[in-house]
C-alpha cells in the first residue's frame, strides 16, 4: 500500500489501476475450505469472555485495567497476554491505588485473581479494594463531584467558541452496567465482602513461603523470583489458562498482580546497590514471566520502584522486556508542588511504552503531559494545560491561527509574533479535529518503513495535480 | 511531634550524621519506652554495654534487655553466652516473640548490621519484626513492635538509604543550627500522604526529651524560601490579562455569527448606496485573456 501512494506520474494510468485492484484486496492467497473444528459459519469464532473485548485496531483481545481513563491512553486496554509495568511514585500511594482498581476490576469481571506480595499479605490487599459503582447510584456520585469543583468562571458559557461547549472532554463518565468492559470506582468505599467471597483468588505471600526454609540461604538473590514463578506456572496449568485442561467450556482470564517487584523485600538487591550479584535475576524473571504470559489467557500487572534502582541501565532493561510502562511521578514533596500550573493535580503520568503486538505501528496517544487527581471518590486522568488554558479558550479558541501582539504595545502598534505557548494547546484541538492527520515526520523513528512524504500538491508539467499524500496517512 | 514518635509503631530510622549525633535520641527514646512499661530490647552493636547503660538509673536498667554483640561479635571466645546466630539470629528470635504486650527493639546501631549483613537480608528480617502485630494468627490482639534503628548516613550510599526509607514508617533526620538540634520528622502512614515536621529538642543529662520551639517553627511541608512559587506568565512576550477597559470592550462586542436584531436590519434594509465595486484590471503582457466567457452558453 506505501508503494502504491509513491509511484510516479509516468506510472500514472498503472498506478490509478494497481489502486484499484488492491482496494478490492484481491491476493492469490485463497482461504481454505470449513475449518477443521467442524463450524458451519465462515466468520472466525469470537472469544467472548466476560470483561474482555476485541481491539478496534486489531483485534486483539483486551482487559480493561480499571480505569477507563487509562485504558483510553492505552489504546482500548491491556492486551491479554501482557504485562502492565507501573513505576512507583515516591511514597507508593497512587500505584498501590492502581493495582487495586486492576484486582477489583478483575473481581467485578468475575476473572480469576493471583495476588502475589513480600510486604502485605494478599488477603488484607483485597479487603482494601474501592467498591464498583453500580449504575443507580453512580450518576448522582458524579454529578455531585463535578458540582463542588464549580468554579464561578467555568459557569459563563462560552461566547466565542461555543462550538467547542459541547466536545467532550478526555474522559466520559457515564454510567455503566456490570457486563460492560471498564467500571468506575469509588475509593472512599471498601467493596463488598460477598463480592470477595464469590470471586477466586490465589495469594503468594513470600515471608510464608520462605519462612519453612530457613536453614537454606534465604537470601539467595533468585530464590523468591523462583518460587513466584512456579506458583505462576502451576496455576495456570492447573485451571487450565493455557488450554491445557480441554474439557473447560468457559474460558476466564487471569489477573496476575505484583506488588513492589524489585524492592530487597523480594531479596533483590537491585535497590541497594549498582552491581550487585543478582542484576540480572530481575531481568530474567520478567523474560520468563513474559512467556508464561503469551501462552495464557492471562494478564499482568507489576508495580516497581524504579526510583530507589541503583543502576539505570536495570531501568532500560526492565522497560524493554514489560510491554506497557506507565510512570508515576507525584508531586509531594518536590518543588513542583508551588507551580500554579499543577496545582491541581496530585501528579503526573507518564506513558513510557506501548507495546506494538501484531502490528507496525502502535496506537500512541498524542497528548503528553497527562496529570492524575485523586479525589475523594475518583482517580481522574486529564491534560495539565486544559487547567491553565481553560480560561483562555473564552479569548481564543482552539482551531484557529492567532497573530500575536507583543505585551508592552498591547494594542497599539508593534511587531507581531506567534508564540509557541498558545501553539502547545492549538496542537491539541487539531490533533483532536483532524484525528486522521499524521505529522510529516514520524515521531519516533520506528523503522516500520512507512514513507510518509512532505505536505503540498505535486504539480506536473501538465498541469494535472496529482494526488497529494501529503499529511493525510492513509491507516493500513 | 517528637514524643509520638513511638504511637505508629513500626520501624523508625534516626538518621545522624557526624555533627549531630544520634544515640543520645536513641537513649532517650529507650528510656520513655521503658518508663511507659513496654518491654526493650537493645541489640548492641557499636559501643559497649556499659557506655551504653551510663546514664540511666538503675530503674530503667533493670528493664532493659541487652544482647551484647560488641565485645564478641564473631563469638570467637565460645563462651556459651552469646546468642546463636549473631544479630541476624537475635532479630529473628524476636520476630517469634510469644508473649503479648508492645516491645521496643532498639538497634544500636543500624549501620553496623548494614556494614555486616546483606542489605536484602536485613531488610527483609526488619520488615517481620516491625510487622508483626499486623497479622495475628490466633486472633490475640500482639502489641504493637517499634524499632528504632540509629542510622549514620554517612556510611552509606543512596541506595541503603533508599531502601531502608522505603520500608520505615518513620525517619527521623537530625540536624539543627548552632546550638540547637532539631529534628525532621518525616511520616510515612501506609495509605496517606507523609507528614514532614521539624522539632526542635535538647536532650538532658538523665536523657529525658525536652521539646522546644526552637529559633525558627518551620511545619511547612518542605517550603522552601528561596524558591517562590513559579509564575508561567512572567516572561511572556504578549499580553494574557485584560484592564478594566480592555475586557469591557470585549464584552460589549457583537461576535460575526451572532445574529441580533441590529444585524439582521442591516441587511434587510435597502442599501443606500448600491455602489458597485469597480476592478480596476490592467492586463499584463502574458495574460492570454479570453473575450468569450466560456460560461455564457450555459442558460440558467
Amino acid at each position: 500500500m506505501a508503494a502504491v501512494a509513491t509511484c510516479g506520474g509516468d506510472a500514472g494510468s498503472v498506478g490509478s489501476a494497481v489502486a484499484t485492484a488492491s482496494k478490492s484486496n484481491v491476493t492469490s492467497f485463497q482461504r481454505r475450505g470449513p475449518r477443521a473444528s467442524g463450524t458451519n459459519d465462515s466468520s472466525p469464532r469470537l472469544v467472548s469472555i466476560t470483561g474482555t473485548r476485541p481491539s478496534v485496531r486489531n483485534g486483539q483481545l483486551l482487559v480493561s485495567t480499571g480505569l477507563p481513563a487509562l485504558d483510553q491512553l492505552l489504546g482500548g486496554g491491556l492486551a491479554v497476554g501482557t504485562v502492565l509495568l507501573i513505576e512507583e511514585d515516591k511514597y507508593n500511594i497512587y500505584s498501590s491505588l492502581l493495582f487495586k482498581y486492576f484486582l477489583a476490576e478483575g473481581i467485578v469481571s468475575g476473572h480469576t485473581l493471583l495476588v502475589a506480595s513480600a510486604n502485605e499479605d494478599p488477603a488484607n490487599i483485597l479487603q482494601e479494594l474501592p467498591a464498583p459503582l453500580l449504575d443507580d447510584n453512580c450518576k448522582k456520585e458524579f454529578d455531585e463531584d463535578v458540582y463542588n469543583h464549580k468554579t464561578p468562571e467555568s459557569n459563563i458559557k462560552m461566547k466565542i467558541a461555543w462550538r467547542y461547549q459541547l466536545l467532550p472532554k478526555m474522559e466520559q463518565i457515564r454510567p455503566v452496567s456490570s457486563s460492560r468492559f471498564g467500571h468506575y470506582y469509588d475509593t472512599s468505599k471498601r467493596i463488598p465482602q460477598e463480592l470477595i467471597e464469590a470471586s477466586k483468588w490465589h495469594g503468594f505471600f513470600l515471608p510464608e513461603k520462605i519462612s519453612s526454609t530457613l536453614k537454606v540461604e534465604p537470601c539467595s538473590l533468585t530464590y523468591g523470583y523462583i518460587k513466584l514463578l512456579q506458583f505462576i506456572q502451576n496455576i495456570i496449568y492447573e485451571e487450565g489458562f493455557d488450554g491445557s485442561n480441554p474439557q473447560k467450556k468457559q474460558k476466564n482470564i487471569l489477573r496476575i498482580g505484583i506488588q513492589n517487584l524489585g524492592s530487597p523485600l523480594w531479596g533483590d538487591d537491585i535497590c541497594c546497590t549498582e552491581n550487585g550479584d543478582s542484576s540480572h535475576s530481575l531481568t530474567k524473571f520478567l523474560y520468563v514471566l513474559r512467556g508464561l504470559l503469551r501462552t495464557s489467557l492471562s494478564a499482568c500487572i507489576i508495580t516497581m520502584p524504579t526510583h530507589l534502582i541503583q543502576n539505570k541501565a536495570v531501568i532500560a532493561h526492565v522497560t524493554n522486556l514489560s510491554d506497557i510502562v506507565v510512570g508515576l511521578e507525584s508531586f509531594i514533596g518536590s518543588e513542583r508542588e508551588t507551580n500554579p500550573l499543577y496545582k491541581d493535580y496530585h501528579g503526573l503520568i507518564h506513558i513510557r511504552q506501548i507495546p506494538r503486538l501484531n502490528n507496525l505501528v502502535c496506537d500512541e496517544s498524542d497528548v503528553k503531559d497527562l496529570g492524575f487527581k485523586l479525589k475523594r471518590k475518583l482517580f481522574t486522568i486529564e491534560w495539565v494545560q486544559d487547567n491553565y488554558l481553560r480560561q483562555e479558550r473564552n479569548i481564543y479558541p482552539p482551531g484557529f491561527s492567532y497573530l500575536l501582539k507583543q505585551k508592552d504595545s498591547a494594542w497599539g502598534e508593534g511587531s507581531l509574533q506567534h508564540s509557541t505557548f498558545l501553539m502547545s494547546f492549538l496542537a491539541k484541538a487539531t490533533a483532536f479535529a483532524s484525528r486522521l492527520v499524521r505529522h510529516s515526520e514520524p515521531l519516533k523513528q520506528t523503522g516500520s518503513g512507512r514513507i510518509c512524504q512532505a505536505a503540498g500538491p505535486r504539480l506536473w508539467h501538465d498541469g494535472r495535480r496529482q494526488e497529494a499524500p501529503g499529511l493525510l496517512g492513509i491507516p493500513p | 511531634m517528637l514524643d509520638s514518635l513511638l504511637a505508629l509503631g513500626g520501624l523508625v530510622l534516626l538518621r545522624d550524621s557526624v555533627e549531630w549525633e544520634g544515640r543520645s535520641l536513641l537513649k532517650a527514646l529507650v528510656k520513655k519506652s521503658a518508663l511507659c512499661g513496654e518491654q526493650v530490647h537493645i541489640l548492641g552493636c557499636e559501643v559497649s554495654e556499659e557506655e551504653f547503660r551510663e546514664g540511666f538509673d538503675s530503674q530503667i536498667n533493670n528493664r532493659l534487655v541487652y544482647h551484647d554483640f560488641f565485645r564478641d561479635p564473631l563469638n570467637w571466645s565460645k563462651t556459651g553466652e552469646a546468642l546463636p546466630g549473631g544479630p541476624l539470629g537475635a532479630l529473628r528470635a524476636m520476630c517469634k516473640r510469644t508473649d503479648l504486650g508492645p516491645v521496643t527493639i532498639a538497634l544500636d546501631s543500624l549501620s553496623w548490621l548494614l556494614l555486616h549483613l546483606p542489605c536484602t537480608t536485613l531488610c527483609q528480617t526488619l520488615h517481620a519484626v516491625s510487622h508483626q502485630d499486623s497479622c495475628p494468627g490466633d486472633g490475640s490482639p500482639v502489641g504493637k513492635v517499634h524499632v528504632l534503628g540509629l542510622l549514620h548516613e554517612e556510611l552509606h550510599g543512596p541506595g541503603p538509604m533508599g531502601a531502608l526509607s522505603s520500608l520505615a514508617q518513620t525517619e527521623v533526620t537530625l540536624g539543627g543550627t548552632v546550638g540547637q538540634a532539631s529534628a525532621r520528622i518525616l511520616c510515612r502512614r501506609p495509605r496517606q500522604r507523609p507528614t514532614d515536621q521539624t522539632q526542635w529538642f535538647s536532650i538532658l543529662p538523665d536523657f529525658s526529651l525536652d521539646l522546644q520551639e526552637g529559633p525558627s517553627i518551620e511545619s511547612q511541608p518542605h517550603s522552601d524560601p528561596h524558591i517562590s512559587p513559579v509564575d508561567p506568565t512572567a516572561h511572556l512576550t504578549f499580553n494574557l490579562h485584560l484592564s478594566r477597559k480592555e475586557r469591557e470592550a470585549r464584552d460589549s462586542l457583537t461576535l460575526p455569527f451572532q445574529f441580533s436584531s441590529e444585524k439582521q436590519e442591516a441587511l434587510l434594509r435597502p442599501r443606500p448606496s448600491q455602489a458597485t465595486s469597480h476592478i480596476f484590471y490592467e492586463p499584463d503582457a502574458y495574460d492570454d485573456l479570453d473575450q468569450e466567457d466560456p460560461d455564457d452558453d450555459l442558460d440558467i
